[in-house]
């Protein structure tokens, strides 16, 4: 059998430790920029059982007039980047110019976008389970000038 | 503390690090190319939606650029497939370990951090420390037993702090909201709908997920039977999470794995053997006894 020395196992009893109370702090008290180390939130929150669900997606209006929903294929961007910096463009409608930019390269030869949206699609619930009913709301829009 | 000690690094044969070493390399390459092909997009992503990490600012990393993105895939691409040969263990090993990191700070700094990927980073940042490991040896290894309990630890985590991070943003309102129902409003399959469809169901599935991530550190009281069952049933929750709202969590599952003897999937000797057989080759204990 290969044992460890006195001194490998204790740099590994220090390292487990150090790693298993950074990992605690940032459940305790990180955010998601504390990467590693952050809490694991994923669907974390807890909405209440009858208010609306948010839909969120980004779409743009080209050359030719048509309607194209934006996504990680023909933008690179995915949608969740697009929500965790929600606020960013809402306060800076502008930013919405870098994602017709991103999607000019990622789709070269598509008509240019000369108008770039965040929809949300608000879903209707009611005691926890989808009703099947649902508005819009448009919460940032970009015109190219 | 000495128990804590032993069970830390309790040993395992050589021939499960070689295993697990072989299987978490070859994950990293398909992780780059099937499982996370949109890191790669951020090539071309403006710099000005880069928002670096915590780790990114204090690393001082440089905004991704084209070249950056594209040559940290394809010398990731090329160490790890070299590494799944399990030659130049602690060399390729801590090389690709910076390299994915590096690759996952660019991955979440774009608005969005997943959570799926803390069991496959830590097996990273620990199987250069278990050494040479052939497959097949039965050689007991107390290096590679702590690489492997760690792994195990941080799968464990993964479920358990989740469930605290659910009483953290969520409190205990968290088993009766309509999380699930917005999951499945946003990327739900037609067998999410159905479910959605029965009364109650949804807040019974939250109730169910809160108590496995609670129970889940159980698995290290199991004996090795039970703890195979339970390492079925994490697979089974992630299968029906895949079928309803389309989450794979493919980086956890292949860290999952630790808690597996590997050492008993030999796939290259079942096909040398089976080669040899039908060249008309017979072990020992198949000659007839005269």
């Amino acid at each position: 059998m290969e044992t460890l020395s006195r001194q490998g196992r204790a740099v590994r009893v220090v390292v487990t430790a150090l790693g298993a109370l950074l990992l605690l702090l940032g459940t305790l008290w990180g955010q998601d920029d504390d990467f590693p180390f952050g809490p694991f939130r994923m669907y974390s929150t807890a909405p209440d059982p009858n208010a609306d669900a948010p839909d969120t997606r980004v779409e743009g209006v080209d050359t030719a007039g048509r309607t194209v929903v934006l996504t990680e294929a023909n933008s690179g961007l995915r949608r969740a980047e697009i929500e965790g910096q929600q606020q960013a463009y809402i306060d800076d409608p502008g930013r919405l110019r870098q994602v017709a930019i991103a999607y000019a390269d990622k789709s070269p030869g598509a008509a240019p976008l000369t108008t770039v949206r965040i929809v949300i699609r608000w879903e209707g619930i009611e005691h926890s389970r989808p009703t099947g009913t649902s508005r819009d709301q448009i919460i940032a829009t970009w015109t190219a000038p | 503390m000495s128990g804590i000690v032993g069970w830390l690094t309790e040993a395992v044969p050589r021939g499960r690090i070689a295993a697990f070493r072989t299987l978490i390399y070859l994950f990293v390459a398909a992780d780059l190319v099937i499982f996370t092909p949109w890191v790669r997009h951020h090539a071309s992503t403006p710099g000005d939606l880069y928002k670096p990490l915590l780790v990114g600012r204090l690393l001082h990393l440089p905004t991704p650029t084209p070249l950056l993105v594209h040559g940290i895939f394809w010398a990731l691409l090329a160490l790890a497939l070299a590494a799944a040969t399990g030659r130049a263990p602690r060399l390729l090993g801590w090389a690709i370990f910076a390299l994915y990191f590096e690759w996952m700070i660019i991955a979440m700094s774009y608005g969005k951090v997943d959570h799926d990927r803390v069991g496959l980073l830590v097996a990273l940042a620990v199987l250069p420390t278990a050494g040479r490991a052939r497959h097949g040896d039965p050689t007991r290894t107390e290096a590679g037993g702590w690489a492997l309990r760690v792994t195990q630890i941080a799968v464990v985590c993964t479920y358990f702090l989740a469930a605290w991070a659910k009483l953290r943003f969520g409190g205990l309102d968290w088993v009766t909201s309509s999380v699930l129902a917005r999951a499945i409003i946003r990327r739900g399959t037609e067998l999410a709908d159905l479910i959605a469809g029965v009364p109650y169901l949804l807040i019974l599935a939250q109730f169910g997920i809160v108590a496995f991530e609670l129970a889940s550190p159980a698995i290290f009281f199991l004996r090795p039977r039970w703890r195979n069952y339970a390492v079925a049933f994490f697979y089974s929750f992630h299968v029906v999470t895949f079928a309803t709202i389309t989450i794979s969590f493919a980086p956890h599952l292949a860290a999952i794995t630790s808690f597996l003897a590997l050492e008993k999937v030999r796939p290259v000797a079942w096909v040398r053997g089976f080669l040899a057989r039908r060249r008309g080759e017979v072990k020992e204990h198949e000659r007839p006894v005269v």
